[in-house]
């Protein structure tokens, strides 16, 4: 176990000492301060759309957008966006050892095969994990800094108004859960990165996945209405929930218990196809 | 015995990579595993090292089933399997600390010590993409020493080098096992490598063993030795030895004379040259594996 946790460790170096993996944290570094700059500047357009079919019932006076209404709206790129990052890193960290020949190094140590995929896979969860949270506090953080602060407005299916307060912690939590759900995608990347000995097939497999089961998934034809339980798409929306009132535990609990199904399934094939795996490069 | 093979076999598709492969290599030995290109060398090494999977055959570390030992012996053991593909975009130390820390840690002295021993001490920080093909491989030894193993075994250590580098390595092999007290298994096609550096070896040819043994024996049993022998009158020198039953060949190359004869042989060979008022000033012995082993590899494809 001591083992696992050091080659977690010494993966993790391997995946921060390569410069793909800042291309996700350089994005996010650029685009969401850049982002929040033109809201202060230029104002919030959505937030017309958000209350128009409202504007009969109440009269809203002043502004609603802050901060924390735009970092909300920005979670919307978890669905088809950010997995790109996830993929970029995820699909990469078998496939390069394969490409690089390392595996001949590692694997001739004292440590087994099963050690070495479950540090992998530790150290890509441990790479999504930072790279959600670091949207999140960078949305949030400079959200509240250079638009401002205040109650969270959310228009679904009606208004919640959440306090700054309220509403910070469900962020967390939001943001807690979309990393387990890019997780899901990350261990589809990792497994067919367990595949091949390229980097570049893992990425395209995986966007080819999720952009098929994501059309699926909107297509409203009943036939597909059989299926649609079974692609993990359709779990993607969970890190919405926390910002319903109240709270939908069950369905929240529901859908990650299905996403973690979801992950133990490409985590498994993948430990199945390294074992039997040759090392021939 | 520290390694020995039993019927070791590996199959891709409907070929036998290697077949039925008896090995064995005793403490002490520096073992050259020397073949042609694909004869199974690689393959070989791969089972022992547990990158691939033998389809048939056991093989044994130290006496014991390497399937009871499990992946602890390979603290034991110290490998370059091929090139030396390393983390381009970390420094040797790095990667000599990484593959430390997978064998239990290695403190940062010895990983000095190793870089020391293989003359990379002045570039241990940088990144080993800056690194030379013969840099890499010193490496590869370095990262194959690390951790003080029992048995090393490298793949074609001295691929792609310059003589200089070569002769660096071939030189690092034989103080480790000289000075070092380790038992080396060598893969080599480098016939002159073998030669030069194995106390035993054994060939191998479409995945077969041919033969193994003592370098010397072996050529001693089948009467390959080949001395050198400068005189002052090649040519008629020739002409003195030229009835002597127990010479198989001999060649005039320049102003030395080659002989082909039984290591015994070679002080009356000596003493019918003085007799016959040559002077003699230098007689070398040389070995001739090319020969030994050419005979041998065409004998099994004969086969």
């Amino acid at each position: 176990m001591i083992l696992i946790f050091k080659a977690t460790g010494l993966e993790l170096i391997k995946i921060f000492s390569k410069w793909r993996t800042y291309i996700g944290f350089a994005t996010i570094t650029v685009l969401v301060p850049l982002i929040m700059g033109l809201v202060r500047r230029y104002g919030f357009g959505l937030e017309y759309e958000a209350t128009r079919s409202l504007g009969n019932s109440f009269e809203f006076i002043g502004s609603l957008a802050n901060g924390l209404l735009v970092s909300y709206y920005l979670m919307n790129v978890l669905w088809v966006h950010f997995p790109f990052f996830i993929m970029l890193v995820a699909g990469d960290v078998m496939a390069s050892e394969g490409a690089a020949g390392t595996y001949r190094l590692w694997l001739t140590r004292p440590i087994n095969r099963l050690q070495v995929v479950t540090s992998k896979f530790l150290a890509t969860f441990g790479y999504t994990l930072a790279i959600v949270l670091f949207l999140g506090i960078c949305s949030i953080g400079l959200g509240m800094l250079i638009v401002g602060g205040g109650d969270l407005f959310v228009f679904d299916k009606g208004i919640l108004i959440l306090s700054q307060s309220d509403a910070l912690w469900r962020f967390l939590l939001a943001y807690l859960i979309a990393a387990w759900v890019q997780m899901t995608v990350a261990s589809l990347a990792f497994m067919f990165s367990t595949w091949t000995s390229n980097s570049v097939g893992p990425i395209i497999g995986t966007y080819a996945v999720i952009m098929v089961s994501l059309i699926m998934a909107a297509l409203k034809i009943g036939a597909l209405e059989k299926i649609r339980p079974y692609l993990f798409v359709s779990y993607f929306d969970v890190f919405f929930m926390p910002f319903c009132d109240p709270i939908p535990w069950g369905d929240i609990g529901a859908s990650l218990l299905k996403l973690t199904a979801f992950i133990a399934l490409f985590f498994g094939l993948s430990v199945i196809s390294f074992m039997r795996k040759d090392i021939c490069t | 015995m520290v390694l020995r093979t039993v019927n070791l076999s590996k199959r891709f598709g409907n070929r036998w990579a290697v077949a039925d492969l008896n090995l064995a290599v005793e403490s002490g030995q520096i073992f050259g595993f020397l073949g042609p290109n694909g004869a199974g060398k690689s393959t070989t090494i791969r089972m022992l090292l547990a990158l691939i999977k033998p389809s048939r055959g056991t093989y044994e570390f130290f006496d014991q089933d390497a399937r009871q030992l499990g992946i602890g012996v390979y603290r034991k053991i110290g490998a370059l399997v091929e090139k030396p593909d390393f983390y381009l975009y970390l420094s040797a130390e790095r990667n000599l600390k990484m593959l430390g820390e997978l064998s239990g840690g290695v403190s940062s002295q010895r990983i000095d010590e190793v870089l020391e021993i293989v003359k990379l001490q002045d570039r241990a920080s940088d990144k080993v993409k800056n690194y030379s093909h013969g840099m890499r491989q010193r490496l590869g030894i370095a990262q194959a020493i690390l951790c003080d193993p029992e048995l090393i075994i490298l793949d074609e250590p001295t691929t792609g080098l310059d003589p200089v580098g070569i002769k660096e390595i071939r030189d690092l092999i034989v103080s480790l096992a000289h000075d070092f007290g380790k038992t080396i298994f060598l893969s080599s096609h480098l016939l002159h490598e073998v030669e030069q550096v194995c106390s035993h070896m054994a060939i191998i040819d479409n995945g077969k063993l041919v033969v193994q043994g003592a370098v010397h024996d072996l050529l001693k049993a089948t009467d390959y030795f080949v001395t050198e022998i400068a005189v002052d009158d090649p040519e008629r020198a020739r002409t003195v030895l030229a009835d002597e039953p127990r010479i198989r060949q001999i060649t005039l190359t320049e102003n030395t004379l080659k002989v082909q004869a039984a290591v015994e042989a070679r002080p009356d060979l000596v003493e019918r040259l003085v007799q016959n008022g040559l002077k003699v000033s230098a007689v070398i012995p040389r070995t001739s594996l090319e020969d030994y082993y050419l005979s041998l590899v065409q004998h099994s494809d004969g086969q």
